[in-house]
């Protein structure tokens, strides 16, 4: 195994004083907590940082380190304890879920990542909850859905970690909103001895809709109209998440206006939502010379200027 | 078919996470959490995001070692940014269906 710098980690000297090793592990907690740190690696980075805080932080365990550091391990590329090493302050302070390296355990003693999160009750361990994302599409949040979930979860046999997968159907309850979490009992890793299984959190994300968008309990959906539908008005067939309805266009609609439709949006507590329909006037993409001829004879008549707003201000 | 459940009682929580009631409480007191019911402290029950946000709380009092009032600041600014990056999502999905792609 790789032998691991914890001076290098926090990014000091080895004789550094505890105090500003303190101040060198804080900044970088701060930086790579994965509760604020959304990258992919900040959860393995803060282990390591939190890990060499809990080495150093200690004065014997520092001691038991250093001496390890200086006598060549820090050289060796495949580092292994000495042999007959024990440490003395192996026991310590539980401090981030005693999630420890493989490095760690060989000279502190394994004890610390037996002790996971986790209700111990003298016959075993729970198994960790576990979290999932669950995407879910519109049409299902209208009523309960019944979706089927694999995943994998990590067990543990003969000090090895072995992934197994799990298929599951469960029940997404009607009005789910996006970033909710929903659990299933006992659906996370198994628990070793009598102590049972964790939990199973699925969070919820909304899939984005090819027509409709969300907006709270709302929905919009854009609704593409000719130019002579704008000014003349017209009834035109709008799709709604459960079927389809009749709109009626008034004449001499714009651009980006909204058309409310009561009731048609997604399930809120209090009923349901309603849905907007957006207008959008599209021009034909080729237009013959006849309809071009009509277009010039349109724009003597109409006499529109649509930006006389910036010609006033110059 | 496997029942899912959007609750969690004060003392399952505590179970879970191993945490002391007095925690659970500091946690109600600093507003990082409220219980959608129960008039005393072991009839408490919480929502399932919101028992979520607690253990981070939870784990960032403890890995950073800050008092509640600045975890209390910093859930609501993590509040905040999910929900600004979410906004921020949409509403580019809805600004998409009325510009052009570009090139086009």
């Amino acid at each position: 195994m790789e032998f691991k710098d914890y001076y290098q980690i926090l990014g000091i000297s080895p004789d550094t004083e505890t105090p500003d090793i303190k101040k060198a592990y804080r900044k970088l907690a701060r930086k790579y907590h994965p509760d604020v740190n959304p990258e992919a690696d900040a959860e393995d980075k803060f282990k390591e940082v939190a890990e060499a805080w809990e080495v150093l932080k200690d004065k014997d365990r520092r001691a038991e380190y250093d001496e390890l550091r200086r006598y060549g391990g820090q050289r060796q590329a495949d580092f292994e304890a000495p042999p007959g090493w024990q440490s003395a302050a192996g026991n310590g302070s539980q401090h981030f879920g005693g999630d420890f390296s493989e490095f760690f355990n060989s000279i502190f003693g394994g004890q610390f990542n037996q002790e996971r999160p986790g209700a111990s009750d003298g016959f075993g361990i729970r198994g960790q909850d576990i979290e999932i994302e669950m995407p879910v599409f519109l049409e299902e949040t209208i009523s309960d859905a019944s979706k089927p979930l694999e995943y994998e979860l990590p067990t543990f046999e003969q000090g090895q970690t072995r992934p197994i997968r799990k298929s599951l159907k469960v029940t997404i309850p009607a009005g789910v909103v996006d970033g909710q979490r929903i659990r299933l009992r006992g659906q996370g890793v198994p628990g070793q001895g009598d102590a049972p299984a964790g939990d199973l959190y699925l969070h919820i994300r909304l899939v984005p809709h090819p027509v409709f968008d969300v907006e709270g309990h709302n929905l919009m959906v854009t609704v593409p109209i000719a130019p002579w539908e704008a000014a003349l008005g017209a009834k035109v067939t709008v799709p709604t998440l459960e079927s389809k309805i009749n709109l009626t266009i008034a004449p001499e609609s714009q651009s980006g206006q909204k058309l409310r439709v009561r009731g048609k949006g997604l399930l809120s507590k209090t009923g349901r939502g309603d849905l907007y329909a957006v207008l959008k006037v599209v021009m034909p993409d080729s237009t013959s010379a006849e309809v071009q001829e009509l277009w010039r004879t349109l724009a003597d008549k109409a006499a529109f200027n649509p930006r006389t707003q910036w010609e006033e201000k110059q | 078919m496997t029942s899912t459940i959007i609750q969690i009682t004060v003392s399952e929580l505590c179970e879970r996470e191993e945490l002391s009631r007095s925690v659970v409480v500091q946690l109600v007191h600093y507003d990082i959490a409220q219980p959608l019911a129960g008039s005393s402290i072991e009839d408490w029950i919480f929502d399932v995001t919101t028992a979520h946000w607690m253990q981070r709380a939870i784990r960032l009092q403890r890995d950073l070692d800050i008092d509640w009032i600045a975890v209390a600041m910093l859930i609501d600014l993590l509040q905040e940014r999910e929900q600004l990056s979410e906004e921020n999502q949409r509403l580019r999905q809805r600004l998409g269906r009325f510009l052009m792609e570009d090139g086009s």
